[in-house]
C-alpha cells in the first residue's frame, strides 16, 4: 500500500484526532461567519479587491520586491535573499553562528517558510538549541511531531495528551487544566525569550512602500522574537508583498477573520529596522526573503497560488481536511509537506516538485467549499485540476499512434496509484469518441454493476437500481434515447445568458464605539474626564493592586499629570530588571474604535518591553486620538519613523490547547486602557 | 422551443429514469426535446483525473455533435457535467484557436436541467403531486461551480402536498468527487457517513438532488447505513418516472 493511503488510514482510525478536527471545523466555520459579518464592507467586495492587491504584486513582482528591498536596507535591515531552501538555511546558519560558538539558544515564533527550509533540523544538526515559542508549536516541538495545522499547529491533540507531555517534560504536576498548563508553558517561555540570542520570527506581509514587515499574532511570542534578543532574523516567502499600508489594512481586515474568525489579531507589529537611538529591541535585524521555488510557480499555470496568504481558512473549509488532517498529507514515499489542505495539495506539487507530491492534488471532491472560504479569491479547485494535468493548459495536437481503442500510457500510469481505474477511465476516454461502442459499454456496464458492486467499496456502484424505475414506457413519451433523430435546422432561439443567483453574505453594521469592542475582548476601560483625575485613577488602580513600581515609558513621555500623580503616591519608575515588574504603564499614540485597538510606537524613551513583559498592560489614550478604523489609522501614522510599531488588540490569548481560550500565554493578561476626555 | 437534452453517461448507465423524467417535465413545461444521437460523455471524468488530452478529445467529440445537432438550448441533467461545460471546456482550448470560439459558444447556450426551467421556461410549478416528506441536497458543483440554488428550491417548493425539511449542512460535500472516491475510498466512505447521518436525522421519505453522481454515491450510503430515505433526481420527480422502494 502507498504511503498517502497508510496515512490516510491512520488519520481515519485515531479517534482523538477525528474529534479534534470535527470541533475545529465547526467552530472556525462558524467564528469565520460571525467575523465577515464585522467587515466594514461586504464580503464579496472585499475579497475582490484583497485578489487584486495580490494579483497586482504578483503581475509586478519584480518591481515591488526591488523597492521592498531597497527601503527595507535604507530601515536598516541586513536583507539575504535565498534562491533554495539550501542558501536560506546557509544563510540562518551564518548569522546565528557570528553570535558566538554554538550552542547559541535560538527562539522562534511560528513561521511556515521556516518548516518549508526544514530549518530547525539545521540548526540543532549545528549544535544549536531552537525552541519554538508558539504554543501548540511549543507543544508539537516536545513531542518531537510536526505541526498539524498552517494556524493551529497542535489541532490533532486532546488536552490529556498535552498533559502528559508537560508532566513528562516540563515536570509539571500532572494537570487536564488549560490555564495552569498554559501558565507554565509560560514561565518556561519567559526565560527562554530573556536569554535567547537570536529570535526568529516569519513575515505575513512585506510592506513595499515603506520598508517594513508585518507579523501577527495572539499570544505575544511575536513581540517577543522580535524585541527581546539581540539579533532577530525574519524569514519571509518572496511572495508575501503588499504595495502600501492601505493595502495593507484591507489584508489585515480579511487575514485573522479568515484565520481565526478574529477582527484583529491581538499584536500587529510592524517593524521598519532595528532599534533606533534611545529605543529597545534588536540590534541587528535581518530579513531573509525566501523564493524556493515561487518564481518559477509563477510561470505555471498554477500562478494564482501565490495570491495565498496562509489564512487557513480552506483548510478549515475543506471536508477532506475535516476527515484526515494535516498530517496525512505526504508524498509518494511518505515524504510530509509543510503544507496541507487544499492550497497545501496545489503549491506542495507547485513548489517542490510533482515527483514528490504529484498524488496530494487527488486528496480533493473539487466541491469549492475552499474557494469560498478564500479572502484573496484563488481559485483552489481550478488549480488542484491543474496540478493533477501532467502538462496543463498546453497546446495540443493529438499524436497519431493514439487511434487505438486500448493504447495504454505507461507514463502516465507509472507514477499514479489505483492503476487499475486509471485504466478504466483511459479506456473510457476512447470509448466516448465512438458512440455505439460506447452505448454497448453503457449497457454492459450497468449490467455488471450488482457485481461490482460487490466487489468494489464504492458506496456509488450500491446506490445504482434503488427507486429508478425500469421500463417506462418510452412509447409513452415518444423518446427513444439512442435512435431519435433531430431536425438541423436553425431555431433562431436568442442565447441569453442564464441569470445566476449570486449568495450574499451579510451586511452588518460596525464601528461600535472602542470601549464596547475593546471590553468584549476582555480588555479593560478606565474612563477618566481628564488627564489629572486619569492620574488618580491610575494610581488608585495600582494601590488596588498592591503595585509600587511600574515599567513604563520615560516621564517626559507621559502626560505630566500622570507623571505627577505617580511620583505622589511614591510609585517608582522601574529601570532594573524589568521582567520582574508586574504593571507597564505606556501612553498610545492612536485607538482604533472598530477593533478597540491601541497603537503603541517605539521610540526613545518609549520602551516596547512596557506594553509586552509586565502582567498588566496600563495605556494612557485620549478621546480624540480614536480613529475609526484600521486604514484610518495606518493612513494617519508614519510608520518608518519608529523601528516597532505594535498595534494592541486586548489581552494575550491564545487557544491552541482543545481551543480553549486562555488569557495571558505570553504578553500581558490584562490590557487597562486609561480613556480621557 | 427546442432543447437539446444531454443526459450524461452516469444517467445514461445507471439510471435512465432521470433522462425520461426529465423528457417529460421538459415537455410539459413546453420545451420540445431532442436528444442528439451520438452524445457519450462530456469529459469530465478524463478532465478531472487529470489527463486533459483525452478530455479534450471527448470534448470535440461533444461539442461537434451538440453543433450538429443545431444552434438551440442544450440542457444537462448534473451540475459538475454543466460546469465541466460552461467552465472548463475553455480552459481545455484556452490555447487554441479553433476550438476556443467554438467550446466558448456551447457554453453559452449550455444549461442545468433546473436553471433552464426556472430561468429559461420561467417554470417552477409542473402541477406534480408528490405527498412526502422530502429534504434537498445541493450538489457542490451546482451550488458553488454554478451558483445554482434558488431554481432546484423553487421547483421543490411547488410540488404538491410536499412536506419539506432542510437538510443539515446541506452545503457540505457527500465525498463523491468523481475520481476521489474511486482513489480514496476511505475517505468518501467517512465523508458519505455524515451526509447519511444528516439526511437521516430529517427524517424525510424522499432526498431530492440534481446530480447522477451524488445521488448514486449517498444512496448507496443510506442502504449501507440501513437508512430508509431513498435519493431522487429532481427531473424523476417532475416527469414522474420515479418508482417506490
Ligand atoms: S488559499 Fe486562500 S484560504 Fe487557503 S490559506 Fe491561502 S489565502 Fe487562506
Amino acid at each position: 500500500m502507498d504511503a498517502l493511503r497508510q496515512a490516510v488510514r491512520k488519520a481515519l482510525a485515531d479517534e482523538a484526532l477525528q474529534a479534534a478536527l470535527d470541533a475545529n471545523a465547526e467552530r472556525r466555520r462558524a467564528a469565520r461567519e460571525r467575523a465577515h459579518a464585522t467587515l466594514p464592507e461586504p464580503w464579496e467586495v472585499m475579497r475582490g479587491r484583497a485578489a487584486e492587491v495580490r494579483a497586482d504584486i504578483l503581475a509586478h513582482w519584480d518591481e515591488v520586491l526591488t523597492r521592498f528591498v531597497a527601503r527595507a536596507r535604507a530601515n536598516g535591515f541586513i536583507v539575504h535573499q535565498a534562491a533554495d531552501a539550501a542558501e536560506a538555511r546557509r544563510i540562518i546558519l551564518d548569522i546565528v553562528a557570528a553570535q558566538g560558538p554554538a550552542p547559541r539558544l535560538v527562539a522562534k515564533s511560528k513561521s511556515m517558510v521556516t518548516e518549508e527550509i526544514a530549518l530547525n533540523a539545521a540548526l540543532e544538526a549545528a549544535g544549536h538549541r531552537v525552541v519554538e515559542t508558539d504554543l501548540g508549536e511549543f507543544i508539537v516541538q516536545l513531542r518531537h511531531e510536526r505541526p498539524a495545522h498552517i494556524i493551529t499547529p497542535a489541532v490533532h491533540l486532546r488536552r490529556q495528551e498535552v498533559a502528559q507531555t508537560f508532566h513528562d517534560l516540563l515536570g509539571m504536576p500532572y494537570t487536564e487544566d488549560v490555564a495552569a498548563m498554559t501558565a507554565t508553558a509560560r514561565r518556561h517561555l519567559r526565560e527562554v525569550f530573556l536569554q535567547a540570542d537570536v529570535g526568529i520570527s516569519g513575515v505575513n506581509f512585506g510592506i513595499a512602500d515603506t520598508g517594513g514587515i508585518c507579523i501577527v499574532t495572539n499570544e505575544g511570542n511575536g513581540r517577543m522574537v522580535t524585541t527581546l534578543p539581540r539579533v532577530h532574523i525574519a524569514v519571509m516567502g518572496a511572495e508575501r508583498l503588499v504595495r502600501t499600508p492601505e493595502d495593507l489594512a484591507l489584508m489585515l481586515e480579511l487575514l485573522p477573520r479568515s484565520a481565526t474568525g478574529q477582527d484583529l489579531t491581538v499584536y500587529t507589529t510592524l517593524i521598519h529596522g532595528p532599534r533606533r537611538a534611545g529605543e529597545d529591541g534588536p540590534e541587528e535585524r535581518h530579513l531573509v526573503i525566501v523564493d524556493n521555488g515561487r518564481q518559477r510557480l509563477a510561470q505555471t499555470p498554477l500562478a494564482d497560488a501565490l495570491r495565498c496568504i496562509r489564512c487557513g481558512a480552506c483548510l478549515n473549509a475543506c471536508p477532506v481536511f475535516r476527515e484526515i488532517g494535516g498530517h496525512a498529507y505526504v508524498g509518494r514515499h511518505g515524504e510530509p509537506t509543510p503544507y496541507p489542505g487544499p492550497i497545501g495539495i496545489v503549491i506542495s506539487p507547485g513548489l517542490f516538485g510533482s515527483e514528490k507530491f504529484g498524488n496530494l492534488p487527488y486528496l480533493c471532491t473539487l466541491c469549492g467549499a475552499c474557494a469560498e472560504a478564500c479572502p484573496v479569491e484563488v481559485p483552489l479547485p481550478e488549480l488542484i485540476l491543474r496540478a493533477r494535468a501532467p502538462q496543463p493548459a498546453t497546446r495540443h495536437s493529438p499524436p497519431a499512434t493514439r487511434h487505438s481503442l486500448f493504447a495504454t500510457r505507461h507514463s502516465l500510469f507509472a507514477t499514479r496509484h489505483a492503476p487499475p481505474f486509471r485504466s478504466f477511465l483511459a479506456l473510457y476516454a476512447r470509448l466516448a469518441t465512438r458512440p455505439h461502442l460506447f452505448r454497448r459499454a453503457q449497457r454492459l456496464l450497468a449490467a455488471a454493476t450488482p457485481l461490482l458492486a460487490r466487489l468494489l467499496p464504492i458506496p456509488f456502484l450500491q446506490g445504482v437500481g434503488v427507486s429508478e424505475e425500469t421500463g417506462i414506457a418510452n412509447e409513452e413519451s415518444g423518446i427513444t434515447n439512442e435512435e431519435l433523430g433531430i431536425a438541423n435546422e436553425e431555431s433562431g432561439i436568442a442565447n441569453e445568458e442564464p441569470p445566476f443567483a449570486i449568495r450574499h453574505s451579510q451586511f452588518a453594521t460596525r464601528n461600535s464605539p472602542f470601549a464596547t469592542r475593546l471590553t468584549a475582548l476582555d480588555g479593560e476601560i478606565l474612563p477618566a474626564p481628564d488627564m489629572t483625575t486619569a492620574g488618580e485613577a491610575i494610581v488608585r488602580f495600582l494601590q488596588r493592586e498592591e503595585v509600587t513600581e511600574v515599567l513604563a515609558w520615560a516621564p517626559e513621555h507621559l502626560p505630566a499629570e500622570v507623571t505627577a500623580a505617580l511620583q505622589r503616591a511614591g510609585i517608582a519608575f522601574c529601570h532594573g530588571e524589568p521582567a520582574a515588574c508586574r504593571v507597564g504603564l505606556t501612553g498610545a499614540a492612536l485607538g482604533i474604535a472598530a477593533t478597540g485597538s491601541i497603537v503603541v510606537p517605539s521610540g526613545a524613551g518609549r520602551p516596547q518591553a512596557a506594553s509586552l513583559l509586565p502582567e498588566i498592560h496600563i495605556a494612557v489614550l485620549r478621546r480624540g486620538d480614536i480613529v475609526p478604523d484600521l486604514t484610518t489609522a495606518l493612513r494617519r501614522l508614519d510608520l518608518a519613523a519608529a523601528g516597532m510599531t505594535a498595534i494592541i488588540t486586548g489581552p494575550s490569548r491564545t487557544a491552541d490547547i482543545e481551543m480553549t481560550l486562555t488569557l495571558g500565554v505570553h504578553g500581558p493578561r490584562r490590557v487597562v486602557v486609561v480613556l480621557v476626555g | 422551443m427546442k432543447v437539446l437534452l444531454f443526459g450524461t453517461c452516469l444517467a445514461g448507465t445507471f439510471r435512465e429514469s432521470i433522462i425520461q423524467g426529465a423528457v417529460r417535465a421538459l415537455q410539459r413545461a413546453g420545451a420540445e426535446v431532442l436528444i442528439p444521437r451520438g452524445l457519450t460523455c462530456c469529459g469530465q471524468p478524463a478532465f478531472n483525473a487529470g489527463d486533459w488530452e483525452d478530455a479534450r478529445r471527448m470534448a470535440r467529440h461533444t461539442i461537434g455533435v451538440l453543433e450538429a445537432a443545431g444552434d438551440v438550448p442544450v440542457v444537462l441533467l448534473a451540475g459538475s457535467c454543466t460546469a465541466m461545460i460552461r467552465h472548463h471546456y475553455a480552459d481545455l482550448f484556452a490555447d487554441d484557436p479553433a476550438w476556443l470560439p467554438r467550446a466558448r459558444a456551447l457554453a453559452a447556450r449550455t444549461y442545468e436541467f433546473t436553471e433552464f426551467l426556472v430561468d429559461v421556461l420561467g417554470v417552477t410549478d409542473l402541477g406534480v403531486r408528490f405527498p412526502y416528506r422530502i429534504t434537498y441536497h445541493p450538489s457542490c458543483h451546482l451550488l458553488r461551480a454554478l451558483g445554482v440554488d434558488r431554481q432546484p428550491r423553487a421547483l421543490i417548493a411547488a410540488l404538491h402536498g410536499a412536506a419539506f425539511v432542510e437538510l443539515p449542512h446541506a452545503d457540505e460535500c457527500c465525498g463523491f468527487g468523481g475520481v476521489f472516491s474511486a482513489e480514496f475510498p476511505e475517505i468518501a466512505h467517512a465523508m458519505l457517513e455524515r451526509k447519511v447521518a444528516n439526511i437521516a436525522a430529517t427524517q424525510a421519505d424522499y432526498c431530492l438532488t440534481a446530480d447522477p453522481s451524488c445521488l448514486l454515491h449517498i444512496q448507496g450510503g443510506l442502504r449501507r447505513a440501513g437508512v430508509p430515505t431513498r435519493m431522487l433526481h429532481i427531473a424523476e420527480v417532475l416527469g414522474e418516472t420515479w418508482q417506490k422502494g
